[in-house]
């Protein structure tokens, strides 16, 4: 027990440590960006303005608004406090909103877009892999080349794709929008008919991208494990096949569980792609709008929340290796 | 074992699925007997290419809203929720009235503009709107320095209300005692939302006086005295809907309520998706470029069309141009600058960049003028015919530099002056795609008469504080937009590509570029919005059409509509079109006179 905590405390200290340097990138990254995030509100802001003091005044407002003209270690401190407070400051590029609105209205359709597409590709994936590692001839022989033509295809073609198949030709499925476009949210079955129908073509491109990259990884891992000695101890020992399948399955699972666990954390990043192809509302087009517009504290803000998610997902997966599998806690506490 | 996982995780994946999806929709706040559960589509206009990203807010007073169906000031004023005293016209140039009655009236020195408001002029709440209204609305712009207010406090001294109904805005003078800039005063009633002096009150109350609350909050309960009000928004549309009691009703103005019930805007991501829905008729009015958008009816055979039947398809009003930094090593040699601007193939830049929705150099020749015929009509053409040209002259532009001694005397292929090699960067945003084909055809350009033109395309975040700062050395030739149509053009435009003032000022917003210096222009700068004599008028901006094309401090690329306007007459049909005599311009149906459209609008099959 005394080991587990050593290797308990010692990953808590790198999550620290991992945490602050993320913070500091966090807010000094995003500002090291050429531009400046103050001129493109002015731009915007005097669109046929005549006056050219009246430009400039529209400019030092915004400036001394958001602080840009301060020193960097002064704005650094400002964030600190702001953040401490649990205050995620005010967006650049969509004044006066603050940031935690943006994200809380937009984090709802990401993290519903993102985490069943994730699991299923993850479950759909794994399972085809170790199909294909156990029935192998024909079987594999169709899904392998499948899996690594699905698995390389760009986000963006298989989008594309999907959109112009079903949305365009066969005019199946909507090619935009949460929701119908000549609707207002309301409870009832047409409105959650349509929330159903313009989720389908997100995604599955989606899934579809994560299934053969899972498929390929869980068949190399269920082939080299198939062939372990312990596999063939059982055989010799008579067991049934559906039990050895079980465990190989079991142990084959490991390394995916760590990349599903990567997955959820960085699934917050949004599905750029999707979101943008598909006119999907979400985290992604947000963020990648932040950074068009050098918003520095929604970029902060979101990176921000990438950064725990990930951090908490593989510090959490750390932690539970070290219960499913004891080499690794001795691994670890051996150091 | 392992199904109960499945059977919770495929539950999981649905409560998430769904529960997400429905959090992030907000419900409508308006009477739940009211809320249908859709719009009729044979009641909705919809709209796209005007709103990106989700609405921020309501205020009349802020910039920020970032409500492009609601809110936009300026020179065609979006009139659908706030109204202006006049409506401009950018077809024939006039100031329409709207809340005003009748047309406005300068004193004998032009140094105060007086008009009245219609009697039966009343905001959403059922009061009247009142020259109170106009003159505070104006005192609060100016009180808490909002971008309007710091925008006209050098040209507008005071809004007065004379009576209940009579307004007169009192221009600021110059040491002569005359008005610093009459058009601008007179752009001031086409220009500026008149706003309730009561809600002003509500939201000075609200935020305690402190400005910038005041220009931060979101406005939410705004009262307009537009045809629609707010209806609903989320991070996917924004709806408005129509106030049945709307003022204009009334005889004295329009005499009906427009046709759409609502007005809603789906937030697209990009131009594709606005363009896929408008093929698939969830559109009606998309005010985005749609390269070769004839093949919408020539070879999609939709019921889609546009304001003019055939190329350039709209209204063209602004000036795409390339500026010279005149401090560029070379380009301080109008030869050499008028030597690119000739051999540059516009034809093919109209065709390929602009898909034909431009005229041609050859249709309306090169000026500081748009195409419109208000503008038109403003200079001498004879006068200037010979300074004029129409691209792809590279022998022209091979002589002139051969005249000019600009020779290549190393023998390397690029024309040198004192033995230093003629080498430039043309820029312009990247991801502007029209723009960066339109660069490149430049670039091959300087090819063809031996000087090295090479494309750069930065992001626009970093390109726009480069090209703002008048002391750059960074780009050479690079493109940025002009004035469109307005009651301050081609005055506010000449100004733009020439003044002096500009020239060399960071954070420069307003004008020349490339730092172009000529005293000469800037007299005429300032005599002519002094000038009410038409004759004289055309005398002066002859003469800056002469300058510039004289001494090119800059080129057009290209013509641009203010507004990109085209229509799927599935649902709706009578638009604007060019051939229907009603004067009204392709200006979405809500900027400026161009909200004239919605009274004429009628559903198909009726």
């Amino acid at each position: 027990m005394k080991g587990y905590r050593k290797y308990f405390g010692a990953k808590l200290i790198w999550f620290g440590v991992t945490l602050v340097a993320a913070f500091m990138l966090n807010f000094i990254l995003p500002r090291l960006m050429p531009g400046d995030p103050v001129a493109v509100i002015t731009q915007r802001v005097t669109q046929g303005m005549t006056s050219q003091t009246g430009v400039q005044k529209v400019y030092e407002e915004y400036a001394n608004l958001f602080g840009t003209t301060k020193p960097m270690h002064e704005q650094f401190i400002l964030y600190m406090g702001n953040m401490l407070k649990g205050d995620l400051g005010t967006s650049f590029s969509q004044y006066p909103r603050p940031v935690s609105d943006i994200i809380r209205s937009s984090v709802w359709w990401t993290v519903s877009l993102q985490f069943p597409a994730i699991i299923v590709g993850w479950l759909l994936g794994n399972l085809l892999g170790a199909l294909a590692a156990y029935l192998k001839k024909g079987w594999d022989k169709v899904l392998m080349p499948v899996s690594i033509f699905v698995s390389n295809l760009p986000a963006f073609g298989s989008a594309i794709i999907l959109l112009v198949i079903f949305g365009v030709q066969l005019s199946l499925l909507p090619t935009s929008g949460g929701y119908g476009f000549d609707l207002i949210p309301n409870f009832s079955f047409r409105f959650i008919w349509s929330v159903f129908v313009h989720y389908q073509l997100p995604f599955w491109s989606i899934v579809l991208i994560s299934i053969g990259g899972q498929a390929i990884g869980m068949r190399s891992m269920a082939i080299y494990e198939l062939n372990a000695d312990y596999v063939k101890y059982a055989r010799f020992l008579g067991i049934k096949d559906r039990k050895i399948i079980g465990y190989v399955f079991r142990n084959a699972m490991l390394p995916q569980i760590t990349g599903l666990a990567l997955s959820i954390g960085t699934m917050v990043g949004g599905a750029l792609v999707a979101e943008t192809i598909f006119s999907y509302p979400g985290l992604g087009s947000t963020i990648f709008s932040a950074v068009m517009g050098q918003d520095y504290p929604l970029i902060s803000a979101t990176t921000l929340i990438i950064t725990l998610m990930v951090l908490f997902a593989t510090f959490a997966i750390e932690i539970l290796y070290g219960f499913i599998d004891p080499r690794i806690k001795a691994a670890q506490t051996e150091q | 074992m392992k199904k109960s996982i499945f059977r919770v995780l495929s539950v999981l994946i649905a409560v998430v699925m769904f529960a997400g999806a429905l959090a992030a929709c907000k419900p409508a706040e308006v009477d739940p007997a009211e809320v249908a559960a859709a719009l009729p589509r044979e009641e909705t206009l919809y709209y796209a290419g005007l709103q990106w990203g989700s609405v921020v807010g309501w205020n009349p007073y802020s910039s920020n809203n970032n409500n492009a169906l609601a809110v936009a000031q300026g020179a065609n004023a979006r009139i659908v929720m706030f109204e202006t005293p006049y409506m401009y016209n950018m077809i024939d140039g006039k100031q329409y009235p709207l809340l005003a009655d009748g047309d406005y009236t300068w004193n004998d020195a032009m140094t105060e503009l007086t008009f009245t408001l219609k009697d039966a002029a009343k905001w959403s709440d059922g009061t009247k709107v009142t020259a109170e209204d106009v003159a505070y609305t104006f005192d609060t712009h100016i009180k808490y320095e909002t971008s309007t207010g710091v925008g006209v406090a050098d040209y507008v001294e005071d809004v007065v209300a004379v009576d209940e109904k009579t307004v007169t805005v009192k221009a600021k003078l110059n040491d002569a005692g005359q008005a610093v800039n009459p058009l601008v005063v007179s752009a001031y009633v086409s220009d500026n939302y008149v706003i309730q002096k009561a809600w002003t009150e509500t939201l000075e109350e609200r935020v305690a006086g402190d400005a910038e609350a005041f220009k931060a909050d979101p406005g939410d309960d705004a009262i307009g005295s537009g045809p629609y009000m707010p209806f609903y928004d989320d991070d996917t549309k924004v709806v408005l809907i129509r106030n049945d009691k709307y003022w204009g009703k009334d005889k004295s103005m329009w005499g009906m309520l427009p046709a759409p019930k609502y007005l809603a805007h789906t937030i697209y991501a990009d131009n594709n998706a606005g363009f896929l829905a408008l093929k698939a008729g969830e559109v009606d009015i998309s005010q985005q470029f749609n390269s070769n958008v004839q093949d919408l009816w020539l070879v999609d055979n939709l019921p889609i069309s546009t304001y003019l039947d055939d190329a350039p398809y709209g209204l063209t009003a602004s000036l795409p141009t390339a500026y010279f930094n005149l401090k560029s090593f070379g380009l301080d040699n109008v030869a050499v600058r008028k030597a690119i601007a000739m051999a540059v193939d516009y034809d093919t830049i109209i065709a390929n960049a602009m898909t034909n929705q431009s005229p041609t150099f050859n249709q309306v020749p090169r000026s500081v003028m748009n195409p419109t015929d208000g503008e038109q009509a403003l200079y001498d053409h004879a006068a200037v015919a010979d300074l004029q040209w129409a691209g792809n002259d590279v022998e022209g532009a091979n002589k002139l530099l051969d005249d000019a001694g600009i020779v290549d005397t190393d023998g390397d292929g690029y024309r040198d002056i004192d033995g230093t090699k003629l080498s430039y960067n043309a820029v312009c945003p990247n991801g502007w795609s029209d723009w960066q084909a339109a660069i490149e055809i430049v670039a091959a350009a300087g090819e063809k008469i031996g000087i090295e033109i090479t494309t750069y395309f930065p992001e626009w975040s970093v390109y726009q504080t480069v090209f703002t700062d008048g002391n750059q050395e960074e780009y050479d030739i690079f493109m940025v937009w002009s004035n469109g149509a307005g009651p301050t053009n081609p005055w506010g435009r000449v100004r733009q590509l020439m003044s002096s003032d500009f020239a060399g000022t960071t954070g420069n917003w307003n004008g020349n570029w490339g730092g172009y210096v000529n005293p000469r222009i800037d007299e005429i700068i300032a005599e002519i919005p002094q000038t009410t004599d038409q004759a004289k008028l055309v005398e002066l901006y002859t003469e800056a059409t002469e300058i510039y094309l004289t001494d090119v401090p800059s080129f057009t690329l290209m013509y641009r509509p203010d507004q990109f306007y085209t229509v799927n007459e599935s649902v709706w049909t009578d638009f604007p079109a060019a051939t229907d005599g009603r004067n009204i311009p392709p200006m979405n149906l809500a900027d400026g006179y161009g909200v004239a459209g919605l009274y004429y609008l009628t559903l198909v099959g009726d």
